[in-house]
């Protein structure tokens, strides 16, 4: 999990290089607020996937089951 | 024709609300068009009004206020009663916080984000929580954090959070800090347990570190970080889960209490409810204030009828028992919180942004039952000045006089001296015929309490 988090943030950093700009809208996000984000949504996002994963693979066996339970 | 621009609505440069003689208007401008033709054209619009989730409008040729900037002029629904976070109960914000999030994760289904998150935005159509702007849609930069991240932090996690963990009426901060409640002060109040949950512990503790951390940061390339689309996402799963597992329990006493620890008997319970149904069918206002609300038992006669009710309480327990309620049936009542003794002020900006409660009336009538007591006695409110403040609020008034042989009226006199020679059941009628025809006075069976149907004088 650990490393996960680091390799998203690594990437998180490499794509921030590659896109210099500033987004602008009428609210301020504020900076802290902004750096917190990023950080926490390359945890939260990796969190999320697996999440997402886990799900599907729930829904297919549910599924092969249920098509068991019809068909019978 | 008259104009007048809503004085809360000058923030977003996309558009703006006014009054136009019959009824509601929103200009957009032109600089938001991408975004509204997105918002329309992707069916995102059609998916949240379907969804109950996005007020329903209508686009009108009307004339713009500002001719130059304009795009085009909609029509939203009207909203019977405005009402702000301050005046919500813990259910009616927590839901009001899920609707945000589950809005902004269909948005982004639909190549869209929200750019505000503001609880002000937020209001209570029929019992369900609502999102009233339009514009508060942008297209979904791939790559772009979201930009109303804080603004939701502090409009609806952090003074859930303090009403959960803290004290249920730390949501009053709200009315001081417009903009919800700064992170650095949330910290500060919650307890040392909050930071053993991953969420809390980073939305609200880290946030506000982080926030400190970078108060004097100038240079911008700390905001050229980018998110993709699982860390956005994950991020909103994320707040979503810690707004759900927010709970506010009160003591079961507490619960249990309400309408037993009166004095009514069964029989003049019913007759109570029996007259105000038979003013109720007199009057037939198109709107109802129930003032001292309790629960909502008789504002629940009104909105049997089909009257939008709004019924006020200064009780958080009560407010949001009568929530729940109202959830499994009666929608056209709205519960809120109100200290009548000190009502919602008008705040913001030249103090023109949120109204105050009586710039939100009059109403065509209001209800006032076993509330006279609690203002004259409790509260030293002399009975012309109360009188006078029904005048401001009502066309017509159904209010209970409580006399002083009355238990309830006994148990606030008991702790503290008679100071009111006053309180008798002539000077009340002498002090509300000033302000108000008397039309009927019906002595409730059962009780020593009287209830009357009153008109108000043009003065």
């Amino acid at each position: 999990m650990f490393r996960k988090f680091v390799k998203y943030l690594v990437m998180a950093l490499f794509v921030l290089s590659l896109f210099p700009t500033i987004a602008f809208a009428y609210l301020d996000p504020g900076t802290g607020s902004y750096v917190l984000q990023v950080v926490l949504g390359a945890f939260l996002g990796g969190l999320f996937a697996i999440k997402m994963y886990w799900r599907n693979i729930r829904t297919f066996v549910a599924n092969i089951f249920s098509k068991n339970a019809s068909g019978e | 024709m008259t104009t007048q621009v809503v004085p809360g609505s000058f923030r977003d440069p996309s558009g703006f609300l006014f009054f136009r003689d019959d009824g509601i208007y929103r200009q957009i401008n032109q600089s938001y068009q991408d975004n509204y033709d997105h918002l329309i054209s992707s069916r995102l619009y059609s998916t949240l009004v379907d969804a109950g989730l996005l007020i329903p409008h209508e686009e009108v040729d009307d004339e713009p206020v500002v001719a130059e900037t304009a795009y085009k002029i909609i029509k939203p629904q009207m909203v019977d009663f405005i009402s702000y976070p301050y005046e919500w109960s813990f259910s009616q914000l927590k839901d009001a916080a899920l609707a945000t999030l589950a809005i902004q994760k269909w948005a982004v289904d639909f190549g869209m984000s929200l750019k505000d998150a503001s609880a002000y935005n937020i209001q209570f159509v029929e019992g369900r929580p609502v999102l009233i702007d339009t514009l508060s849609f942008e297209r979904h930069q791939e790559g772009r954090p979201w930009v109303a991240y804080r603004q939701f932090c502090q409009h609806f996690l952090a003074p859930l959070t303090l009403m959960a963990y803290s004290h249920i009426n730390l949501n009053q901060l709200l009315r001081v800090y417009i903009d919800g409640i700064p992170l650095d002060l949330t910290s500060a109040l919650l307890p040392v347990r909050t930071r053993f949950r991953f969420s809390l512990l980073s939305h609200l503790h880290l946030h506000a570190r982080s926030q400190e951390r970078h108060s004097d940061t100038q240079d911008g390339s700390a905001r050229q970080a980018q998110m993709g689309k699982n860390a956005f996402l994950g991020l909103i799963d994320n707040l979503q889960s810690a707004v759900r597992k927010l709970e506010w329990r009160p003591g079961k006493t507490e619960w249990g209490d309400y309408y037993q620890s009166t004095n009514y008997t069964e029989a003049s319970h019913i007759h109570k409810k029996e007259v105000i149904s038979r003013f109720l069918d007199q009057r037939r206002p198109g709107k109802v204030w129930d003032l001292g609300a309790n629960t909502g038992v008789f504002s629940r006669l009104a909105a049997d009828r089909g009257i939008p009710t709004v019924s006020f309480d200064i009780d958080p327990v009560a407010v949001e028992k009568n929530y729940l309620e109202t959830k499994n049936g009666g929608k056209l009542i709205l519960p809120l919180l109100l200290d009548l003794s000190n009502p919602s002020p008008s705040i913001g900006w030249k103090n023109e942004e949120r109204l105050s409660l009586l710039e939100r009336g009059p109403t065509e009538m209001a209800f006032a039952l076993a509330l006279l007591h609690h203002l004259a006695i409790s509260n030293n409110l002399p009975l012309p000045r109360i009188a006078d403040f029904f005048h401001h609020i009502c066309d017509s008034l159904v209010i209970e006089f409580v006399p002083k042989t009355d238990s309830q009226v006994k148990r606030l006199l008991s702790t503290r001296e008679d100071i009111f020679p006053d309180y008798t059941q002539g000077a009340f009628e002498a002090a509300f015929s000033e302000f108000f025809q008397i039309e009927e006075a019906v002595p409730l069976t059962g009780s020593e309490r009287t209830l009357y149907l009153m008109t108000k004088k043009s003065l």
